[in-house]
């Protein structure tokens, strides 16, 4: 049967790529009346409204900024002591903004539709975060839009580790509304309740040290082997309207590193955004005295 | 009024691609378990009412598009629609004798049919609320069934 072989094997990927390129005017169709509204409201806000956005944004804009430079001060010193172990030092990763397609999908999966594909270099398993944590990961992509698989979905499993221990765990969906799950967790494992769960870079898929959620239960069930661990997700999955996709960093040997290389590796990765080009550069400067 | 089988083919593409953009369309989260199966029962009307230009053949491209749409895995949707289609077919001189309420109950049981199907198969945490969107849609037949059968008979379809 068809839906067997489709979820045993890999053939129909191109087939599923060409026949959501056919259906995807039918999606932007119907994204089409939300759109309207959000373009109505955009446009016909109130001077007043603007102003005060306005000087809400100029607020954040100065918080984040500090701690930016802190986080610039970070990264220097990090790389020097990584330099002093001779290790190798992932650079910053570059991302690329895309816009969920409003539209619903059958609600027994939890997916999205992006207005990224293949055209703007997105790629199955590309890690898939909003402004305040990680959303997911795209598991199919066309030309013009890609589908996003949600850290909620029943099949999706993310490495995570909880950033007051370092203990490693995985983090599994439970479905629409539901936290997540860390699996296999003995009874004496160090967790907590409000514990900040971050990506652990295990697996290679998802960068270390993004935010995934925090610990809201912890039940040690007499009679099972393992704990039952909740995890509510960092990510506004309901409500994010924009994400970044994330392209991933470069490992580079810092100690065998030429300049060139590296100019060259700044100026191929083109992205749409205004991605900490400064950041980068700052980084670059120190590594190469 | 054209008479073609092409133009009629048209109107009939046309109103499964209306139903189409009626599945995806952004519901409020409480609604969206309510959602009927639109594409499957308009492909049922058009099966009952006119076999000889919907098959099952139609019913599997129909059925392959969807999955492609909606996500799930490739050709799921497309044999449940087909086995729901085949079975309209060998009844629907049967179907269309029944009075509405009749037949939205003999629709509910197919869709339920194709809905067990999809559940059977979809790794999904299955609760009461997956059964409601066959509830919906018998509830909606008899507003649907007139309206199509103004469709048809608009563009003199038999």
């Amino acid at each position: 049967m068809l839906f067997f072989l489709d979820t045993r094997t890999n053939y129909f990927v191109p087939v599923r790529s060409v026949l959501s390129t056919v259906v995807y005017p039918i999606q932007t169709i119907a994204a089409f009346p939300k759109e309207l509204t959000t373009w109505l409201s955009d446009n016909f806000q109130s001077q007043q409204q603007l102003k005060e956005h306005n000087a809400e944004l100029e607020v954040t804009n100065l918080l984040s900024s500090i701690r930016l430079q802190k986080l610039k001060a970070l990264e220097r010193e990090n790389i020097r002591l990584r330099k002093l172990l001779g290790s190798s030092f992932r650079l910053r990763e570059r991302v690329v903004v895309a816009e969920l397609l409003t539209i619903d999908l059958d609600p027994s999966y939890q997916q999205v539709v992006i207005d990224k594909g293949q055209r703007y270099d997105v790629f199955v398993g590309q890690p898939v975060l909003d402004a305040t944590g990680v959303m997911g990961q795209v598991t199919a992509v066309n030309p013009f839009a890609s589908r996003v698989v949600l850290l909620t979905d029943p099949s999706h499993a993310i490495p995570v580790q909880i950033n007051r221990n370092g203990l490693r765990a995985v983090a599994s969906g439970r479905g629409l509304g539901e936290p997540l799950q860390l699996e296999h967790l003995p009874h004496n494992a160090d967790v907590r309740v409000g514990d900040i769960l971050v990506t652990s870079g295990l697996g290679g898929r998802f960068p270390v040290g993004y935010p995934v959620g925090t610990v809201v239960s912890v039940n040690f069930p007499q009679g099972k082997s393992f704990a039952e661990v909740g995890v509510e997700p960092a990510a506004q999955l309901a409500t994010s309207r924009e994400v970044l996709l994330v392209l991933p960093a470069k490992m580079v040997e810092i100690s065998k590193k030429s300049p060139e290389t590296e100019t060259e590796t700044e100026t191929e990765t083109e992205t749409e955004t205004e991605t900490e080009t400064d950041a980068d550069a700052d980084a670059d400067a120190e590594v190469q005295e | 009024m054209a008479t073609n089988k092409s133009s009629h083919s048209g109107v009939i593409v046309l109103t499964i691609v209306f139903a189409m953009l009626l599945m995806i369309l952004p519901l409020p989260d409480s609604l969206r378990f309510l959602r009927p199966e639109w594409v499957l029962i308009t492909l049922i009307y058009w099966a009952m009412a006119v076999p000889r230009l919907v098959g099952v053949g139609f019913a599997w491209v129909v059925g392959l598009l969807m999955d492609v749409m909606m996500g799930g895995a490739i050709g799921l949707l497309a044999f449940s629609y087909t086995l729901v289609i085949y079975l309209v077919l060998q009844f629907h001189l049967q179907l269309r004798q029944y009075p509405l309420w009749q037949q939205a109950l003999s629709i509910m049981s197919l869709i339920l049919l194709a809905d067990i199907l999809i559940i059977l198969v979809t790794p999904t945490m299955a609760g009461w609320y997956v059964w409601l969107p066959a509830i919906s849609s018998t509830v909606l037949w008899p507003v649907i069934y007139p309206l199509l059968r103004t469709v048809r008979r608009t563009f003199n379809i038999s």
